[in-house]
């Protein structure tokens, strides 16, 4: 059989983590989340910590931060690139999604794979969504904070997310049209719906045989 | 990404050998670009006039402010590009190109427009006064018309680099340098143009590199070209172009007020030639700073890998040889400056009144250059390893935290002299705290050698 690659992007705290993993045990496959970053720091030779740092995360201060000239350099002249800058970072991210799709049929959360393995010839992209209130409740059994934090944190990691897939992408995040499947978990519940989402992934690999 | 590769030669070769080769282009760039601007101040000092110099003086803000939106869009568009070169998305990288280039036109468009309409209340309010208004009236009409040409220039230049050509990019702005020292004494001298004559050559020359430019980006073989259809502005590649532009933008835009203020203070305190003293003792700095910044730009990559390799020796290694090798730099700033001020301000000027100043002046402004060295490579170092906020805030100490108090302060105690004791206050305090945060620093680096942070590689 052809190698294949479903990539799941997730709202946080829909559940979208869950699902992947479900669906790798259930293909008998490899489920990259977090653990790409470890791919990343093998590909690199750097440390795993400074991609930890940088995991989805563009923000605006970060960005205003960031700067790459030292004042009074008015001329813009630089000639060698910062290797520890986001985009550098996120360059060794992609090389190493593209190298592990290269090698076997596995899933990806998140992290742009959709858009980074956009020419792969069998790839299957599917966003998980849930309520708001349903995710809120989720985040804040898993972490044991109270529904307040847990909606700040919600918005702020969403936010985060939103722009560091935006910004590499250029699409927007969460748009139908960068997804094959688009699903609302709060509609049918977690195991309905996984049960879909299996049936739909089954039916695309049907194809790909 | 041409530049992107990961030369493991980083993590192997000699420090001091791999700083060398890294740091001798980067070296010549700089020198490149404070040679430009020396040249139009020796012309216009010797051609034209004491005045003129105080009122090209006038103009640096103006002109930083100008730089600020095309490093904007110029650092923010090349980013990009590489990113999605990095990608092999050349279908944005593209449309980047060209949105750069709409970007560019469009805000030389509206800058010139409005510099050109309320120019003698800008130049007023950047303390013209009004016996240098005519000069920095002159010159920045000039550059103001050919403004559209100034920013797609150094977009351009910007783009070529990231798109893996940096040495066509240097060939760009060395050749501006030379076409602008050829043609300022001719257009100064034989055309008798005065301080126009300089902005024309200024102006001129960056239109043939521009044009050397669009030849080479509109060959259809380049996998970056300009061509139909990606011209048009989109939303989405504008906000990441200004998102990432947004830091260079800031702080060159601090450069134009900290140099603003300066000025008015200069203006009320020692009138219009302590402006055109000022401003020869900064070309004269300038020189030794850009070595500086060369010196640093080749340190970058080298910090930046080892740090990520977790190679500690060798960052502090690198470290340890460009605070050398900066020391170096501005240690000879200061002996110049110090020893030899009136053999430099012959060069600008042959005006008695300007000479007595800047003689006086420059060694009370370099009195710590020796020590600004470190200053100036730790902050780039900071950056280098990924932590873009100290370096920020050490570059904002040196350069307005602990100057604009001074130069606020300073004067009315002091008198003219209290600019010039400003600045040279603001190099020893910025030293200091730039010292006491390496000490932090290095502290904690040894605290992760010491524990052996590995790699987990358990995949």
């Amino acid at each position: 059989m052809e190698k294949f690659v479903i990539n799941i992007g997730r709202q946080l705290g829909s559940g979208g983590k869950r699902i992947a993993e479900q669906l790798a045990q259930e293909l008998g496959i490899n489920c990259y989340d977090k653990r790409l970053l470890d791919l990343a720091a093998q590909e690199s030779g750097f440390a795993k910590e400074l991609f930890e740092h940088s995991d989805e995360n563009k923000g605006l201060l970060d960005n205003i931060m960031h700067m790459r000239f030292l004042f009074g350099t008015t001329s813009g002249e630089s000639f060698c690139s910062n290797v520890l800058s986001e985009e550098s970072l996120f360059q060794f991210q992609s090389e190493a999604i593209r190298k592990c799709a290269e090698k076997e049929s596995c899933i990806f959360v998140g992290r742009c794979a959709d858009y980074i393995l956009r020419d792969h010839p069998h790839c299957l992209n599917i966003f998980i969504a849930a309520d708001e209130s349903d995710r809120i409740k989720h985040v804040s059994e898993r972490k044991g904070i109270s529904l307040k934090e847990a909606e700040k944190l919600l918005k702020k990691a969403e936010n985060t997310r939103r722009n560091y897939y935006n910004f590499y992408t250029g699409k927007t995040w969460g748009a139908s049209e960068s997804y094959d499947l688009c699903i609302n978990i709060s509609r049918l519940g977690y195991d309905k719906s996984f049960d879909i989402v299996l049936n739909f992934v089954k039916e695309f690999l049907a194809g790909v045989q | 990404m041409a530049e992107q590769r990961t030369p493991t030669e980083l993590g192997t070769e000699p420090v001091g050998k791999l700083l060398l080769r890294y740091a001798i282009p980067a070296i010549i760039a700089q020198t490149a670009a404070s040679l430009y601007n020396m040249v139009d101040s020796i012309f216009i000092g010797q051609g034209v006039g004491a005045m003129a110099i105080s009122g090209l003086g006038i103009t640096f803000p103006i002109m930083n402010l100008s730089a600020a939106f095309g490093a904007m869009v110029g650092v923010g568009g090349a980013t990009m590009i590489s990113v999605k070169l990095g990608q092999r998305d050349f279908k944005t990288a593209q449309n980047v190109l060209g949105n750069v280039f709409s970007m560019n036109i469009m805000l030389g468009i509206i800058l010139a427009t409005v510099c050109l309409l309320f120019m003698e209340p800008i130049l007023t309010f950047f303390g013209a006064s009004e016996n240098t208004m005519p000069y920095a009236r002159e010159y920045m009409e000039v550059i103001m018309w050919g403004n559209v040409i100034t920013h797609l220039y150094f977009g351009m230049n910007a783009v070529l680099r990231s798109a893996g050509k940096p040495k066509l990019a240097m060939g760009a702005t060395l050749f501006t340098v030379v076409l602008n020292t050829v043609m300022d004494p001719l257009f100064i001298y034989t055309f008798n143009l005065g301080i126009r004559g300089a902005a024309l050559a200024t102006v001129l020359a960056q239109a043939v590199a521009l044009m050397f430019q669009i030849k080479m980006l509109t060959n259809p073989e380049e996998l970056l070209h300009l061509k139909r259809g990606i011209f048009r502005i989109k939303m989405p590649l504008v906000k990441g172009i200004i998102s990432i532009g947004m830091s260079p933008f800031l702080m060159n835009s601090c450069a134009c007020l900290v140099t603003l203020i300066i000025n008015n203070v200069l203006l009320s305190y020692g009138g219009d030639l302590s402006i055109g003293a000022y401003g020869i003792v900064n070309r004269v700095m300038f020189i030794f700073i850009m070595l500086v910044i060369g010196i640093n730009q080749g340190m970058q990559p080298i910090a930046g890998y080892n740090f990520g390799a977790q190679k500690y020796s060798r960052v502090t290694q690198v470290l340890k040889y460009a605070i050398f090798y900066a020391t170096i730099c501005t240690t000879l700033g200061f002996i110049v400056g110090v020893f030899f001020p009136a053999a430099c301000t012959k060069i600008f000027t042959s005006e008695q009144d300007l000479i007595v100043i800047a003689n006086h002046a420059m060694p009370i402004m370099v009195m710590f250059f020796p020590l600004i060295g470190f200053q100036i490579a730790t902050t780039n170092f900071f950056q280098s390893i990924g932590m873009a906020k100290k370096s920020a805030f050490l570059s904002l100490t040196r350069q307005l935290l602990f100057l604009l108090p001074g130069v606020i302060f300073f004067p009315p105690l002091l008198g003219l002299d209290g600019v010039w004791y400003a600045m040279a206050a603001s190099d020893l305090a910025a030293t200091v705290t730039t010292a006491l945060m390496l000490f932090f620093q290095m502290r904690s680096f040894k605290k992760m050698h010491d524990n052996g942070l590995t790699l987990k590689s358990d995949i």
